[in-house]
């Protein structure tokens, strides 16, 4: 299947989401990719021709990657 | 003058807010403090509204996205690094910046000497010719690197700077063609002034 | 993705969402009914004005943008649009969002779009003898974190990259601070002043198409302050890191950041300079 550009950013996003979870200590990475997850399948009935949302999403989800994948954030619950 | 160009401002920044998000939609609910309601226009009363906005106007026919408007913005890296810094390149900075200026200034003597000595001499033809296509070459340059940002399209920017010097190149063989088999600029405007 | 561009204007020219009432505002109702309530016998007869506020909010972000009309009797209200918007705020809608913290210009929060230019809403004063709405939207062509709130991330990244703090090798010949004539101290009137508030950068088209790249009056007023400064000595270092096409020279003296600075600073005076500088040494 042919993916759009938008439909790889975000599937690298989500890639990278569970990549920086991998690095988190064993005991606490299923946090981290549960919060993952729910975070992407919170948006799963945005309309994939609605660019400035998924856009939006995108950003938004990069800043907070770019957050938890400090080492100082030590765990995630929800 | 100030007036003109004080509302032209105002145009260009309020036609062109926000990249990503889309242009708001216009007055769709009215909340009074004083009547202490919260009104609220649905759909139907929206399009009552844009048709007496229509009525009102009158003129104003064409749409209201006139202009292409800029790309969204490109945020490189994380918040907290600082924003890179290209290498230093003086051809393309201050050197570039000191010629552009002095064909700029150049060009009033040379426009104004032929018409002043009364001579038609074809090397100051030949020159003046020249630095009208450098200015117009760097102009159309600046408006290339403008408006077709690399970051966003690589290859339209070097079809854009292929396709200027060529353009560049073919009125630089024109002109010399003017110059050898014809009478030459300054002859030409003097003739079309007094036809 | 060659065709998203295309769509995207398609769809920014096609969206006409209606707005359901948002439940919050029905409970501030009954402070707004007892300001109708006339305070003293004999006062003055309501003078409302209107505001239209963009809002957009980021937790439901499939709904587009829309402009929210609100009405204000100016005779309670304080003379500013910062004032309007506080008390907007306060009493009628809580969920209006925007940045302010001084509310005597010189924090540059409230920097924000009133009536089509940029400019802070605690400098701005209301228009009451005009009877048309007063338009509020977030500083152009920046993405909005929330209704007046735009993202200035790349805008201090930029301010980062011009290094803005004394560098300086040499220790001062008698130890004590770093001293300044008063000729050359005041060649920093007019650029130390500046309140990074983004309205000039964000007025700037040639910021609007390159601002990825092109850094922009206010970070560029910014790095003169610097060039200007006596005591600093990176002076090479800070022109060198402006010598490409791009970072300075994407100034088309277009002016519009003079003409909208709240502050009554020449963004495009100081560029001029450092213009010159580069040109011919100083």
């Amino acid at each position: 299947m042919k993916r759009s550009g938008i439909q790889r950013d975000v599937l690298a996003l989500y890639k990278l989401c569970l990549r920086e979870a991998g690095k988190k200590p064993t005991e606490v990475q299923n946090n981290f990719r549960n919060y993952a997850r729910a975070s992407f399948r919170a948006h799963l009935d945005v309309n994939q021709r609605d660019f400035a949302t998924i856009e939006h999403l995108l950003r938004v989800g990069r800043r907070k990657l770019e957050v938890y994948s400090q080492p100082g954030i030590k765990n995630i619950s929800r | 003058m100030a007036s003109l160009f004080r509302s032209s401002l105002r145009t260009s920044t309020a036609t062109a807010i926000v990249p990503r998000l889309s242009r708001p939609v216009t007055t769709t609910t009215t909340t009074s403090v004083a009547a202490a309601a919260v009104k609220c226009t649905g759909m139907k009363n929206l399009g009552i509204l844009r048709q007496a906005g229509m009525a009102k106007k009158g003129f104003h026919v064409s749409a209201s996205r006139r202009i292409l408007p800029a790309g969204p913005q490109i945020i490189q890296g994380t918040v907290n690094d600082a924003a890179e810094v290209p290498d230093p390149n003086a051809t393309h900075g201050s050197y570039h910046w000191s010629f552009e200026r002095l064909i700029s200034v150049a060009l009033i003597p040379l426009t104004v000497a032929p018409f002043a000595a009364g001579s038609v001499n074809p090397v100051t033809d030949a020159i003046l010719g020249a630095t009208i296509v450098i200015h117009s070459h760097i102009g159309f340059e600046s408006m290339v690197i403008d408006y077709i940002p690399h970051r966003r399209y690589p290859t339209l920017r070097k079809g854009a700077m292929w396709a200027l010097k060529g353009a560049t190149v073919l009125v630089l063989v024109g002109l010399y063609e003017f110059e050898t088999n014809d009478v030459g600029i300054t002859e030409a405007i003097k003739r079309v002034w007094r036809a | 993705m060659n065709t998203a561009p295309l769509s995207r204007s398609l769809l920014r020219v096609t969206t006409l969402t209606s707005l359901k009432p948002t439940a919050g505002l029905r409970t501030f109702a009954s402070v707004a009914a007892s300001q109708t309530a006339p305070a003293e016998p004999g006062s003055k007869k309501p003078n409302t004005k209107q505001f239209q506020i963009y809002r957009w909010n980021p937790d439901t972000p499939e709904k587009k943008p829309y402009m929210q009309t609100y009405e204000l009797d100016m005779n309670q209200t304080g003379p500013m649009v910062l004032d309007a918007l506080i008390r907007i705020k306060n009493e009628v809608d809580p969920t209006l969002t925007f940045r302010r913290s001084c509310r005597e210009g010189i924090c540059g929060s409230c920097a924000m779009n009133i009536q089509g230019s940029n400019t802070l809403a605690c400098l701005c004063r209301i228009n009451v003898s005009d009877s048309a709405p007063v338009k509020i939207y977030p500083l152009p062509h920046t993405y909005v974190v929330k209704d007046l709130v735009p993202d200035l991330t790349q805008f201090y990244k930029q301010y980062k990259s011009i290094k803005p703090y004394l560098q300086r090798k040499t220790a001062s010949p008698d130890g004590r601070e770093y001293r300044q004539s008063v000729e050359e101290r005041k060649k920093l009137d007019g650029l130390y002043e500046c309140i990074l508030c983004a309205c000039c950068s964000t007025s700037c088209p040639s910021y609007w198409w390159n601002s990825s790249d092109y850094l922009g009056p206010a970070v560029l007023l910014q790095s003169y302050r610097w060039l200007a400064d006596s005591r600093d000595e990176a002076k090479g270092a800070r022109k060198s890191a402006l010598e490409n096409e791009m970072s300075l020279y994407r100034c088309h003296t277009i002016m519009n950041c003079t003409r909208t600075c709240p502050k009554g600073l020449n963004p495009g005076q100081a560029i001029a300079n450092i213009k010159k500088e580069m040109a011919f040494g100083s």
